[in-house]
């Protein structure tokens, strides 16, 4: 697909796949409009561009021209961005077609991909199981073969955990190396967009088109796209940490099992393996769990049916608008999160709350940044505790579906074995703007890992 | 800590969201394990005296300051639930409600 010769016949291959894939309710644009968008721009596509004719679906929480932005939330049912983000347009400039909207956790607050206005997603494996999430419908479509690539958004781990229970490969760039501009917001200081490819290759060459400056997003550092690194030979010359805060006894066996395995490979392949620990670690789901609502109360302020989405009417003024369009509009999962960040935010509390997890969030990244001063060049840690759960299995408790690893800088998941038939995955977290390195790891993990294999 | 139902409907307000009677009692259990669960870092006795972490560039950036073309595809008129003659229409103001704040 790096070079179809023929990008008409990629896009009609791509809407047959999803089509296939429809029982899934990864895709939320209906086939027929998805169908007619690919054929059309196929016959714009750039052919000289890097990823002519490749189809990349974009989760929903990104804005397109091509097909509405819902957020998988009815707040935004039929919304029409009439603007694109910049990570888009890079991709239709380099010749790629926007393969439909992907179904996520509503505003991507979620881990499960169970939480959208439009239905679950179905895990592509076992129909009774969660893809992960928030980016799940991104993550089931490349694990079922309908697009090699598709962007998501993490704020606390939604493109790498999808990507782990799916069996594919996920990459959160460090904040700043992809253009948050039409992103949709959840919480600003830890949005960023990630990829989801069936490959290294394929997440990294997509991951190089989207990065780089862009003066629509004064967050986004002042630097060059990133330069994708060749594939090694081996693992020569690297230094790999293992935090040992990420193998807690109560860690899934065969998790660790995956996990001894790769560090067993990661010794034949000539690296040195380190033990290392970031103390702060068992903190940082308490810190996310004050930052990330705190911010989304303020960014969702904004959805209020005065000026643009669905109204939902029969208000006498306008304050009874605000508060009758957002608590019909909003899902509970939303709802919750926006109450408990304006509790955090209230007057008060703020100190208690905001300033302390910022204080907390210094410490964690400076575990991080103790462990790389040390001589470590990458860190790895499976991504999840467990393989994909049943559906409904963690609905009932706030707190359950969290991940731990939510202050990395960059880090890329890829599948490392299977139990049962459910793929598990591994993370390599690097230094911050040193995704080239941390990939070229990866490429040389991958090809040596039995990922489809038991443990 | 425990969030009372009366809490709830307070933070709801500041909040301008509806919710309904039925389903305080649980959004005040949920809130309440939350931050029960959230008030471990308060055990951190380190991160007193810490500079708060500030993601992103050291100093904002700014673009240079240049007249450029209409970003939109669109106009808002496209967007509004209700619009006329360049305004977006909602109900009347309604009389001002801080009292019970």
């Amino acid at each position: 697909m790096s070079d179809p010769s023929d990008a008409l016949a990629s896009a009609k291959a791509a809407a047959d796949r999803l089509v296939k894939v429809k029982r899934l309710n990864a895709c939320l644009t209906p086939t027929t409009e998805l169908r007619k968008s690919l054929l059309a721009q196929a016959q714009l596509a750039h052919p000289s561009g890097v990823l002519y004719g490749m189809p990349v679906a974009v989760k929903d929480v990104i804005c397109t021209l091509e097909f509405t932005t819902t957020c998988a939330s009815k707040i935004l049912e039929g919304y029409h961005s009439p603007y694109e983000a910049t990570a888009v347009s890079r991709l239709k400039a380099a010749g790629a077609l926007v393969a439909g909207k992907t179904n996520c956790d509503e505003f991507a607050m979620g881990s499960s991909t169970e939480h959208s206005a439009y239905g679950r997603t179905l895990h592509p494996f076992d129909k009774t199981r969660v893809p992960g999430g928030s980016s799940g419908g991104s993550a089931a479509l490349v694990a079922a073969g309908a697009v090699p690539a598709a962007l998501g958004s993490e704020t606390g781990g939604s493109v790498r955990q999808p990507a782990s229970l799916c069996g594919v490969v996920g990459i959160k760039p460090t904040y700043g190396r992809v253009s948050r501009y039409g992103l949709v917001a959840f919480g600003s200081s830890l949005d960023q967009i990630g990829v989801l490819g069936r490959s290294v290759h394929d997440a990294a060459r997509v991951l190089s088109v989207i990065s780089g400056r862009d003066p629509r997003d004064s967050t986004c550092e002042d630097r060059d796209s990133l330069r994708l690194p060749t594939v090694p030979e081996s693992l020569q010359g690297f230094v790999i940490g293992i935090p040992k805060e990420y193998f807690p006894a109560d860690l899934d066996p065969a998790v660790r099992r995956a996990c001894d395995r790769v560090i067993r490979l990661f010794k034949e392949q000539g690296a040195a393996v380190r033990e290392v620990s970031l103390p702060h670690t068992p903190y940082a789901v308490a810190t996310y769990y004050i930052i990330a609502p705190a911010e989304a109360s303020s960014n969702l302020a904004r959805y209020d049916g005065a000026r643009f989405g669905p109204r939902f009417n029969g208000a006498a003024d306008v304050g009874a608008l605000y508060r009758t369009t957002r608590g019909m509009g909003f899902g509970t999962e939303v709802r919750r999160r926006i109450l408990l960040g304006t509790y955090v935010l209230s007057a008060g509390y703020y100190d208690a709350y905001y300033r302390k997890a910022q204080q907390m969030r210094a410490l964690i990244a400076q575990d991080f940044r103790n462990a790389f001063d040390r001589g470590v060049d990458l860190l790895f840690t499976p991504t999840t505790p467990t393989p994909a759960f049943k559906a409904g299995e963690k609905l009932s408790d706030p707190v359950a579906m969290y991940l731990s690893d939510i202050f990395t800088v960059t880090a890329i998941s890829l599948p490392i074995g299977r139990v049962k038939g459910l793929p598990i995955g591994g993370q390599f977290i690097g230094q911050a703007f040193l995704e080239d390195e941390m990939i070229e790891a990866a490429y040389a993990l991958e090809r040596v890992v039995p990922s489809s294999e038991e443990v | 800590m425990s969030v009372t139902n009366d809490e709830v409907r307070h933070i709801a307000r500041l909040a301008e969201l509806d919710v309904s009677e039925e389903t305080l009692p649980e959004l005040a259990a949920q809130m309440s394990r939350i931050l029960d669960y959230v008030a471990q870092i308060n055990s951190v006795a380190a991160s007193e005296g810490v500079k708060p972490f500030v993601p992103g560039p050291d100093a904002a950036r700014f673009r240079p300051d240049e007249l450029k073309p209409w970003p939109m595809a669109f106009g808002p008129e496209r967007l509004a639930p209700a619009w006329r003659d360049g305004f977006f229409l909602v109900p009347k103001l309604g009389q001002f409600e801080q009292s019970d704040l």
